[in-house]
């Protein structure tokens, strides 16, 4: 039994702080994907985790153990990597048997470890070659072969499936899903792809800068996303935003008002809001539906048809790029204008500090 | 004072001692090469800086000041030394800078034998340089020596390569372009067989002549090749001293003398500081000279 | 018509490289059968009679067998420098590509003046004779490896720097201590250029004339470069036995020449592409 709990955890590089104070903890037994842009610290974070970056500051407790000092290979920990990196002058019997080799466990007993997680991932006939001789797919499996033979509490994975084509990343992804069901163990995975994330995670953080930006399960994200750089990184496409003046102010409502828009009520938690702030509206392209009567109107840019929808990127009279998503093939002819509507809950209102605004609870359930 | 206190107070309530892992990469791995390094090269070398400037004998060292710099100045045969280990190395670099690319350019060219013609190129490189000195020593004899009596059937009378006082120094130097120009070609070879096909075919279809492709493809893209080889070479001769020592001993007279060889004169007769000295002349040179031109060489590549 | 100037142009590429760089060693070779009084002429020509042997057994009996210790000194002296060499510099390569510290830029900066400055060889003879080692086999060993780990660690440090270091990582998770991940990890992948540095450094070592000129006198503990040099006074009427050693110590290099002619190729042209 091993959760994971990170108390403020810090990691500068001389003056540059690179993770600023991460607080989490992780239930035995989830699975945790940590998902943010390139250089957000998302592999830092794993790595300290992983006990392959020091860190500077804060404290880290694997299971019920402060782990800040203890060396990897006593953490309980397995990792497979980006680049899978396995030995390429052991068979693929020895990378999987290399661990339990420095843990000087018995020959018969590696045999049996080695065959039984070879088992596990279907790569029995591959135990003879070398990792130059397979596939991208077959190496992925190694790598995950020689972390699971060791048994670990946790599971540290860096992007696994980047270095994977499309179709064989789909695959893969079921298969350690599948995986974690089986095994039962804490899996925490960095990816910097959002749909790995909603498809893989029990729970998602968000990270930006070094800052947890939230953390939750996929759909809470999704649908109550904390913050403006949560809703702009989950959700594919991207949700819309376009600035906005609040009008007024009602009870658990505010109706705004702006260059792209005749004035419409969307409930939101209104505490601290007057009339005549600056906000932010969000809008997933999903939500949005074309109708004669429409709020908003933009001119047709580019038309993607897929058949069962249909992608139209917008520009607003304020020159803000929209993308809707409309259901079935519809023909738009570029250059005309488009009206849309939306239903007010779908609306997420941010205001100032870029923080969202979700009504409370009650006004969102109706 | 309050400002401190508020801030100070929630961070020392969770400090941690900051605990550090033993690095994966232990600095210890540096011990053995250091220690062999360190003894065998650098203390002589910090400990020539201080001998030059003493009349030794091993057992006991007077400090002189910089009186044997001043007879490297001052006596015409060191000064010789001096001044033909600059030929030497320029003639030597510049010979195998041109020869060089000349033979890698034909050697990765669509021309029949090239295995043949690249081996047989480079295997002096790998050859004893006292046994090529001696080889040379013969085939240059005035006389008797296969490359004048050549040179006769052709009409032509051959000069004493190495008796000559003003040409035996060039005569070392042509030995040396033989045995060594073939690690030039194959570096030149490195670096041309590295660019990419494109630049040719993109060139050919610019309308580009051969010579035009070479001029403004492979000239300005084997340019690592270029510095690597002057810099190997122009090192190399500085330093040079085995070819001399077993071609020439330096003579006639101190004609082929260079710093190298007149340093194990010095030694030989005895004159260690001096000796020393020379030794500290010749890394003086080296810095003065090849330290610029590395950096110049590197810059140009720069700009590009 | 290309074709025609082509079939010119390689024609003369082997005229003129056979008169230039293989003459030389077939007049070494046939020397080395001739008799003393043919060999005298010095010229180009076919042996009279077949001496090689009797000149083998000469040149090797000389002076006591001295031929013979000579190979066996230099084959110690270039074994044990390249074995010894090999680990130091791959240990050093090693941690000075993966660990940056402020003292990288110290450590490459000595790591280059040791390719450019030339050793002082008095001082180095004091410092010898100070720990006893002067004129020993095995203070050459030293002083060989000494003036040869600049090259062979530039050659690791940038093979060193194609390896993953994800490879060093997983093996840590592996739970693989500071040594196994040297020895059984990085090590094994290093063997390309582990044999390019042997062929290289070998060859230097054997063939080197100038270092056991210095620190090697007398004749227990000559090496063949040394025994060639010292026969070229004493047989300074013999020819035919000065050519015979000649070519026997080219043997050597031309067995490594035939077997390792790529590593060596490979070692020497580092940096020629990049810098």
């Amino acid at each position: 039994m091993a959760g994971l709990e990170l108390k403020s955890l810090r990691k500068s590089y001389g003056e540059v702080e690179v993770i600023k104070g991460v607080d989490l903890s992780v239930e035995h037994g989830e699975f945790v994907v940590f998902v943010g842009p390139s250089g957000c610290g998302k592999s830092t974070l794993l790595r300290m985790i992983a006990g392959l970056e020091d860190i500077s500051g804060g404290e880290l407790f694997i299971g019920d153990k402060l782990c800040n000092a203890v060396e990897p290979r006593d953490r309980g920990i397995a990792m497979v990597f980006q680049s899978y990196a396995l030995y390429p002058h052991m068979t693929v019997y020895d990378n999987v048997g290399f661990g339990l080799k420095l843990a000087k466990t018995p020959k018969d007993e590696r045999d049996r470890k080695i065959r039984e997680a070879a088992r596990i991932l279907q790569m029995e006939h591959l135990l003879d070659r070398k990792p130059g001789q397979l596939s991208g797919g077959q190496r992925q499996r190694v790598a995950i072969g020689r972390a699971i033979v060791r048994k670990p509490e946790v599971f540290l994975f860096d992007e696994p499936l980047s270095n994977l084509d499309a179709a064989l990343r789909v695959d893969m992804r079921m298969e350690l899903s599948k995986l974690h069901h089986n095994l039962g163990a804490t899996m925490v995975y960095v990816t910097h792809d959002q749909v790995e994330a909603m498809t893989l995670a029990d729970k998602i953080v968000v990270l930006n800068a070094g800052v947890v930006q939230q953390v939750g399960s996929p759909i809470e994200l999704y649908q109550c996303p904390a913050n403006l750089f949560v809703a702009g990184f989950i959700g594919s496409p991207k949700m819309n935003f376009v600035p906005v003046t609040i009008e007024s102010v009602g009870a658990g409502t505010v109706t705004i008002v702006g260059k792209d828009m005749s004035p419409i009520t969307v409930p939101a938690q209104t505490s601290g809001l007057q009339p005549g702030d600056e906000v932010t509206l969000g809008i997933r392209p999903h939500a949005l539906d074309a109708s004669q009567s429409g709020a908003i109107v933009g001119r047709v840019q580019l038309v993607e048809r897929l058949g069962n929808e249909t992608i139209v990127s917008l520009q607003l009279p304020s020159k803000a790029d929209w993308l809707v998503v409309l259901d079935g093939d519809r023909q738009l002819r570029i250059g005309n204008s488009l009206a849309l509507d939306f239903a007010p809950a779908s609306a997420i209102i941010f205001d100032s500090s870029g923080l969202a605004r979700h009504p409370a609870p009650q006004a969102l359930g109706e | 004072m309050t400002a401190i206190m508020q801030t100070g107070a929630p961070t020392a309530a969770k400090a941690v001692p900051v605990l550090k892992r033993r690095s994966p990469y232990p600095a210890w791995f540096f011990l053995p090469a250091a220690i062999i390094y360190g003894l065998l090269f650098l203390l002589p070398t910090l400990a020539s800086l201080y001998f030059s400037l003493t009349r030794w004998t091993l057992f006991n060292s007077t400090f002189i000041g910089l009186d044997n710099f001043a007879q490297f100045m001052r006596e015409p045969f060191l000064v010789k030394g001096l001044i033909n280990t600059v030929i030497y190395a320029v003639i030597t670099s510049g010979l195998k800078v041109v020869l060089g690319l000349a033979l890698a350019v034909l050697l990765t060219s669509q021309i029949a034998a090239r295995g043949y013609l690249r081996s047989v190129v480079f295997f002096p490189v790998l050859v004893s340089t006292v046994g090529v000195g001696i080889t040379f020593t013969v085939l240059m004899h005035p006389t008797q020596g296969m490359i004048n009596e050549g040179l006769a059937l052709l009409g032509i009378d051959g000069p004493g390569w190495l008796v000559d006082p003003n040409l035996a120094l060039f005569s070392v130097a042509l030995v040396d372009v033989w045995k060594g120009v073939g690690l030039a070609t194959v570096i030149y070879i490195a670096g041309i067989v590295a660019i990419p096909q494109d630049y040719y075919e993109a060139a050919r279809i610019d309308g580009s002549t051969i010579w035009q492709s070479f001029l403004y493809v492979t000239l300005p893209l084997c340019r690592p090749a270029t510095v690597t080889v002057i810099i190997l070479s122009f090192i190399g001769g500085l330093r040079t001293f085995d070819l001399i020592w077993a071609m020439t001993r330096g003579g006639p007279g101190f004609a082929s003398d260079t710093i190298a060889s007149v340093i194990y004169k010095q030694y030989q007769a005895g004159f260690y500081g001096l000796s020393t000295a020379g030794n500290v002349v010749l890394f003086v040179l080296i810095a003065v000279l090849v330290i610029p031109l590395t950096m110049w060489l590197n810059r140009r590549e720069g700009h590009e | 018509m290309t074709l025609i100037r082509r079939y010119w142009l390689s024609a003369l590429a082997i005229i003129f490289s056979g008169i230039v760089f293989l003459v030389p060693f077939s007049f070494i070779i046939l020397m080395a059968f001739k008799d003393r009084t043919q060999a005298q002429l010095l010229d180009f020509s076919w042996p009279q009679g077949m001496h090689l042997w009797s000149n083998i057994v000469e040149v090797v009996t000389t002076r006591n067998w001295m031929l013979l210790t000579a190979f066996i000194n230099s084959t110690i002296l270039t074994v044990a420098s390249v074995t010894l060499l090999v680990i130091f510099a791959a240990m050093v390569g090693f941690v000075l590509q993966r660990r940056k510290t402020r003292f990288n830029g110290l450590i490459e900066f000595l790591i280059l003046a040791g390719l450019m400055i030339p050793p002082a060889v008095v001082p180095t003879i004091w410092l010898l004779q100070g720990i006893g080692l002067f004129g020993k086999l095995h203070g050459m060993v030293l002083v060989e490896i000494a003036y040869s780990l600049p090259f062979s660690i530039l050659l690791y440090r940038a093979f060193i720097a194609t390896i993953p270091r994800e490879m060093d990582e997983a093996a840590i998770i592996d739970g693989a201590r500071p040594l196994d991940v040297f020895f059984r990890i990085v090590l094994p992948l290093l063997w390309p250029v582990t044999v390019t540095n042997i062929v290289v450094q070998s060859v230097a070592i054997f063939n080197d004339f100038t270092n056991p000129l210095y620190y090697l006198p007398g004749n227990a503990n000559a090496t063949v470069q040394l025994t060639l040099y010292n026969f070229q006074s004493q047989f300074q009427t013999s020819y035919n036995l000065l050519f015979t050693n000649i070519a026997l110590i080219t043997i050597p290099p031309l067995i490594v020449f035939l077997f390792f002619n790529r590593q060596i190729v490979a070692g020497m042209t580092a940096g020629a592409v990049k810098g």
